[in-house]
């Protein structure tokens, strides 16, 4: 969004709220509106119900800790409007000590579980939220770990030289100021395991002959380590409640303490199953941060292997969705298409999934001479391919008989939910950001966003099979448009000089150096670009301090807030059809969990 | 009585010991169970093209009761830590581990509060396949590798007790981001 229309929208506000809003320059380019703690509630519900835009789909709100300032933690609320195509940045403060702010979780239901996320991460209160416990760490954990006064944690290295005097042992934790106690306390995790699954057996004797089971962390088709407690009537789920955080990987903190180039490659690892669209998002925002705009030759890469990753992970999502219900021969086809876009990645970047190939500035290289033959080479054969799959599912009995009226979610709560992707499109909202709020200049690209009508999970299987043939059409076009040229910015303090440059120029070897060296310098600000990945809408927060290092980096991730929708899904369902509405919604512990 | 020299043909004379082992390296039934991205490669190693059939480990179980060899596919919080040692012990002897990729060998890029630095710290392991993640190939180089340690015995089946780790970071001491 433009800083001009963030500035429409402070004015009526000022009307409206008085002294109460104030507007800002921050995220860089596009600005937000700065309210009073005591009306974030009023705020939210206007920025909602009564502006004309209608700020309908609730992105994220999301907290940075300023030490040392006053007020302490910044929380950035990011609301979508669905019908007019643009989002709105505004921000609200809180201060220690017993920072608290009044939860907006009634207002849009999407906000609970980021609420929840910022109370277990930086310990700031949602008062009224429904539910306000640890979401991440377990129950057990002392301290916020995204405060800034909390340390990194992690081992010293052990090497040859100092084996001996970096153990574990040899950081004895002090009486009192511990925060991980150990694993003789872990031991007894189990006791508080059990938690919900007593209160079960309360209900069994209130008369109500039900059940609580459980789901996960272990089982085959939570596709990952997800924990669902079931409370059963017979058959039939009455209420589901998710647990996660068992992939935990302090993403964030970790990216906080690295410089840009090195906090990409952590970005591969949060949604496993698109790097390359993880990488994309990453770089966008630091390129907005730092005001960078890479060349034609890299823009039109990055949307190949952007589509290239959806489709990909569309195939992973289609084979095991399909096993889960049990079709295997899906699951060979599918790998088998694959293992060819994999081969593709592995001839530009050198590894098969962890690529970190979209970079700041650009690409990290040029595709290799054999890199365009493979893809038309790819692209004659997957339509083809794509018909096979349809075959074996779309209009097999069992497949229908499993899938349709299942797991349905109407177009409304969706939305609320903040449910990106297919998962969205399959209730029939036309919502896809490449169209919304074009990157990468998919604007100049002809494709169409496929749509359901049931939001069952027939229609997104149906959406995402589309979308992988409207990805090969958007590849097809980039194709057509791949010219010579560099796929690197001239940014000299931003990108390093190539190998030539440098035994030429003393300048380029400076630069070459600090970079390698420190990295790059990113100007104190905030950059933020929404982009869809496979899942829905991914977008980084990046907040820079005039170092080499994020000061914060967030990743709204589209799996978390699909995954919040989950208990709504499958209300009413039976038992089975949990593990069918688990498939459909295709998220990716990784990134839930970060 | 058959004079020892006087060898029937089709009959191989060995040791109980050594045929067991054979068995047991011949027909691994591994975990079905997969934490992170490592889990994706380990899914891609069952597919057509890399085929782990062909070294006699493509059942891959989801119940812990009936494999015996867990593929530790991914990082491992400190959440899952207590989880994995639960399925470990819900393993029936003989039982072996591979940890997969560098996370679950050493923690890997994630060296923080989160993740626990390396699996062996919550249940033994036999065979650490180094990458991030490892491509199929290296994985099935480390069945094969695990195949060689149980024929051998170097691999020794079974429940081996860990000494407990204590592991604790104090505000202090602790390496501040």
């Amino acid at each position: 969004m433009e800083f001009e229309q963030t500035r429409r929208i402070f004015e009526k506000a000022r009307e409206r709220f008085g002294e109460a809003v104030s507007l800002s320059e921050r995220p860089n380019g596009e600005g937000s509106v700065v309210v009073d703690p005591a009306r974030i509630r009023e705020f939210t519900a206007w920025v909602r119900d009564e502006l004309e835009d209608r700020f309908d789909f609730f992105g994220e709100v999301c907290a940075t800790d300023f030490l040392g300032r006053s007020p302490r933690f910044d929380l950035t609320y990011t609301v979508y409007s669905t019908t007019a195509n643009r989002h709105l940045h505004y921000k609200t403060r809180a201060d220690d000590p017993d920072p608290a702010v009044d939860s907006v979780a009634d207002i849009y239901p999407g906000a609970a579980w980021h609420e929840r996320e910022i109370f277990d991460m930086f310990g700031v209160r949602f008062n009224g939220h429904p539910d306000l416990r640890r979401i991440l760490m377990p129950d057990h954990w002392r301290g916020h770990p995204l405060r800034k006064d909390y340390p990194l944690g992690g081992e010293e290295v052990q090497f040859s030289s100092n084996f001996a005097d970096i153990t574990p042992q040899a950081l004895p934790p002090a009486p009192g100021e511990e925060i991980f106690l150990g694993w003789d306390v872990l031991e007894t995790q189990p006791a508080s395991y059990t938690r919900l699954l007593e209160s079960g057996a309360e209900l069994e004797q209130d008369g109500e002959g039900r059940m609580v089971i459980n789901m996960g962390p272990q089982h085959p088709s939570t596709h990952g380590v997800l924990r669902l407690l079931l409370e059963l009537d017979g058959e039939n789920v009455v209420r589901a409640v998710p647990d996660i955080g068992f992939l935990h990987t302090g993403i964030e903190k970790t990216g906080e303490s690295l410089n840009y180039q090195q906090a990409l490659t952590l970005t591969d690892r949060m949604d496993y199953l698109s790097p390359m669209g993880n990488n994309l998002a990453f770089s966008l925002a630091v390129e907005k941060l730092v005001g960078l705009e890479p060349p034609e030759r890299a823009t039109v890469l990055r949307v190949i292997f952007a589509e290239l990753t959806r489709i990909q992970s569309h195939l992973v999502w289609l084979g095991t969705h399909a096993l889960d219900l049990g079709a295997m021969s899906a699951f060979f086809y599918c790998f088998r298409e694959r293992d060819q876009i994999l081969d593709m990645f592995e001839m530009v970047s050198g590894v098969r999934m962890m690529t970190s190939y979209i970079c700041p500035g650009g690409l990290r290289e040029d595709v290799t001479d054999d890199f365009v033959p493979a893809l038309e080479r790819f692209l004659k054969v997957f339509p083809d391919r794509l018909g096979e799959y349809e075959t074996l599912l779309t209009r097999n009995p069992i497949w229908l008989e499993r899938t349709q009226g299942v797991g349905r979610i109407s177009a409304e709560d969706a939305v609320a939910y903040g449910v990106s992707g297919a998962s969205l499109r399959g209730s029939g909202v036309r919502w896809d950001v490449r169209k919304a709020e074009p990157y990468c200049g998919y604007e100049t690209y002809d494709f169409e966003v496929p749509v359901g009508t049931n939001g069952d999970v027939y229609d997104r299987y149906l959406c995402r099979i589309e979308e992988m043939r409207q990805s090969h059409r958007i590849i097809r076009q980039a194709l057509s448009r791949l010219k010579p040229g560099p796929v690197q910015a001239e940014e000299r303090k931003v990108v390093p000089p190539p190998k030539s440059e440098i035994g030429q120029s003393m300048e380029s070897l400076i630069h070459h150096f600090l970079i390698t060296t420190i990295g790059f310098i990113a100007p104190p600000g905030e950059g933020h670009v929404p982009t869809e990945t496979g899942r829905g809408l991914l977008s980084f927060y990046i907040v820079g301090d005039g170092s080499p290092k994020p000061y914060r980096m967030r990743a709204r991730t589209p799996s978390f807030a699909n995954l919040q929708a989950l208990p709504k899904m499958l209300e009413g369902c039976l038992v089975a059809d949990a593990v069918a509405t688990i498939g459909s919604i295709d998220i990716v512990l990784g990134e839930i969990d970060r | 009585m058959a004079n020892s020299h006087d060898v029937v043909p089709g009959v191989v004379f060995s040791t109980v010991d050594k045929v067991a082992k054979w068995a047991q390296s011949s027909s691994l039934w591994p975990f079905a169970f997969g934490l992170a991205c490592c889990a994706i490669e380990m899914m891609s190693t069952v597919a057509g093209r890399f085929d782990i059939a062909r070294f006699g480990a493509e059942v891959f179980r989801a119940s812990p009761r009936q494999a015996d060899l867990m593929i530790v596919a991914g990082r491992v919080s400190m959440k899952m830590g207590p989880v994995i040692k639960r399925l470990y012990d819900q393993m029936p002897d003989p039982k072996w581990v591979i940890a997969m990729g560098a996370c679950s060998s050493c923690g890997g890029v994630f060296n923080n509060y989160a993740i626990i630095q390396g699996v062996d710290k919550v249940i033994p392991v036999d065979v650490y396949v180094p990458g991030c993640p490892p491509n199929p190939d290296a994985l099935l180089y480390a069945v094969t590798r695990l195949q060689e340690k149980i024929r051998s015995g170097e691999a020794r089946p079974g429940h081996r007790i860990l000494e407990p780790v204590q592991t604790g970071i104090s505000i202090e001491s602790g390496r501040s981001s």
